[in-house]
């Protein structure tokens, strides 16, 4: 068996070992020239992100005494049960201020304009607990 | 919303919570910070969590709840207006070594060396469309209606896919993924991966692989395809931002170049997975698919124990660990699609109807499961009932490839999305 067959049984490419980086800088002399320092210009590769829009924050409370405070949960795992120890904390230490427990509607990142609604009618403030 | 509010949000997600606040438009928004994590606490210690302090302001916490909703807002914080945002200049001039280095410093790779996007290559790479440099080809978020969508162009995709080490023939393929507006790197904590099954005569004009190590790094257009995902979602979408954008716990090595399939149409018993979508076999279509991930499928419940492997059974049992958040992508040999026909599933639905009906849940342990908030199951289902596991049929999706060297299949517990023409892009 020659040496080229056995090679190819063996799954290696016969001009790999056969010359091939010699006769690759031969062809193309200036490719082996040193590059290292010579400066090239590149691409920004980035996108377009979208101008941010400033939203004015919601006036807030003189006092939360006698407020509804809606507790909104997003769906996370714990936020329920978080919620309503921030209610209890609340019956503790400040009763005169009313809570109401709420699961927003939704995947996590959706808006829930029933529950806004809601809030907006019945309720004073909100405090939404997000995450894990 | 309209009225005051003071979001709660656990320390891990601090970055994440300023940045998103700042890009909905609300840069001063009063987050307060618990430790982490909330899930799992017992109610005694949720409650010493509000009883202490603030882990970012180290003041009580529940006095910055109460001050969040009562002081008066400040000159800045009733601001309007618009701030343009700005992702650096267009190009940047230096040594080949030192422009690699700022690449990767920057967050603009996904770690490992890229091909410069010189003028000259991406001109070379336009090559490969018809379509004008500055048509816009869509919009990608780091997880849809959670960050603001940024836009991308046919030149913005075409420099990724230089980056990526694509060749131009790969460009109306990449484009069709980028057109799909699916991120690689889903900012979710899950550690998400992403699937892309590619069906069409393309798969041999470019030499694709979808025979022996079809899912491996042996072929250059499935591999640079698949780079070029994650690439384009770095830098067209500001995906993959560690605390910022990309919360995955664990990460995924998937991410570095995705689950790209070229459907083996050749030896598949079954129709093309596009032909199932409504396209005909001679179009060019990619479909994507998102999930947690992939895993073997040898050795389970129904192979070698009975003289006709019973794959069937076999799938049922690998889908059993899944979450219920997505659904299966089963992706077969050849060999293994051909002993489900001879078991009687003579196409797809067929199959995916007797795994939807016996791949099966207790209602108490879908009552357990993450997210069961989402998914309980009726409220007057006994505990032990046996209900399936996914609630159609259409969310079992198969997909045939690989060499024949053994009946082996796999599945990844991922969704399908959507499909996009290839062609189109030509």
């Amino acid at each position: 068996m020659n040496r080229r067959k056995l090679l190819s049984l063996l799954g290696i490419s016969p001009a790999l070992l056969a010359g091939a980086t010699a006769k690759a800088s031969s062809k193309n002399p200036k490719a082996a020239a040193p590059v290292a320092h010579a400066k090239i210009t590149a691409l920004n590769p980035k996108g377009l992100p979208p101008p941010v829009q400033l939203v004015p924050m919601a006036p807030r409370l003189a006092s939360l005494d006698g407020k509804t405070i809606f507790l909104v949960s997003d769906g996370f795992p714990g936020a329920d049960h978080f919620l309503a120890q921030v209610a209890l904390w609340f019956q503790k230490n400040m009763p005169g201020v009313k809570t109401e427990y709420r699961l927003k509607a939704g995947a996590f990142a959706d808006d829930d304009p029933k529950l806004n609604a809601e809030i907006k009618a019945s309720g004073n403030a909100v405090i939404m607990a997000i995450g894990h | 919303m309209g009225f005051p509010t003071a979001p709660l949000v656990t320390i891990a997600f601090k970055d994440l919570a300023k940045s998103n606040a700042a890009s909905r438009g609300m840069p001063l928004e009063r987050i307060c910070f618990t430790p982490h994590p909330v899930w799992g606490k017992s109610d005694a210690e949720m409650y010493a969590y509000l009883e202490g302090d603030d882990p970012v302001t180290g003041k009580p916490l529940m006095k910055e709840i109460t001050d969040a909703l009562t002081l008066p807002l400040t000159a800045d914080e009733k601001k309007t207006g618009t701030v343009d945002i700005s992702t650096g200049p267009p190009t940047y001039t230096d040594t080949a070594d030192a422009l690699q280095q700022y690449y990767l410093d920057n967050g603009m790779t996904d770690f490992m060396q890229i091909v410069l996007p010189t003028d000259e290559r991406l001109a070379a790479m336009l090559k490969g469309t018809s379509h004008k440099p500055d048509e816009m080809v869509g919009k990608m978020s780091p997880a849809r209606g959670s960050y603001p969508d940024w836009q991308f162009t046919v030149k913005h995709v075409a420099i990724n896919a230089v980056m990526a080490g694509a060749k131009p023939e790969y460009l109306p393929t990449i484009l069709a993924i980028a057109e799909t507006g699916l991120t690689s790197l889903s900012s979710s904590t899950n550690s998400f991966a992403t699937a892309a099954v590619i069906n069409g005569p393309i798969r041999d004009t470019l030499n694709m692989n979808y025979g022996i190590g079809a899912m491996g790094p042996f072929s250059q257009p499935n591999a640079a395809i698949g780079r070029a995902w994650t690439m384009l979602s770095r830098n067209l979408s500001n995906s993959g931002i560690p605390g910022q954008t990309y919360l995955g716990t664990l990460g995924n090595s998937v991410n570095y170049n995705n689950l790209i399939i070229a459907e083996n149409e050749k030896n598949s018993p079954w129709t093309p997975f596009s032909v199932q979508k409504g396209f005909k076999q001679d179009e060019n279509v990619v479909s994507v698919f998102v999930g947690f991930s992939i895993s073997q499928g040898q050795g389970g419940i129904g192979l070698g124990v009975k003289p006709v492997p019973q794959y069937h059974e076999a799938i049922a049992y690998n889908c059993i660990p899944f979450g219920p958040l997505f659904g299966a992508l089963v992706v077969c040999d050849p060999l293994v699609a051909q002993g489900l026909v001879e078991l009687g599933y003579k196409t797809k639905e067929q199959l995916a109807d007797w795994l939807q009906k016996n791949t099966l849940i207790s209602a108490k342990n879908a009552r357990s499961t993450l997210f069961a908030g989402r998914w309980v199951p009726d409220a007057n289902t006994p505990d032990d009932s046996m209900i399936p596991y996914y609630r159609s049929p259409d969310w079992y999706n198969f997909v045939v490839v690989g060499g024949q060297t053994n009946p082996y299949h796999m599945v990844a517990n991922m969704s399908y999305r959507v499909s996009i023409s290839i062609d189109k892009w030509a």
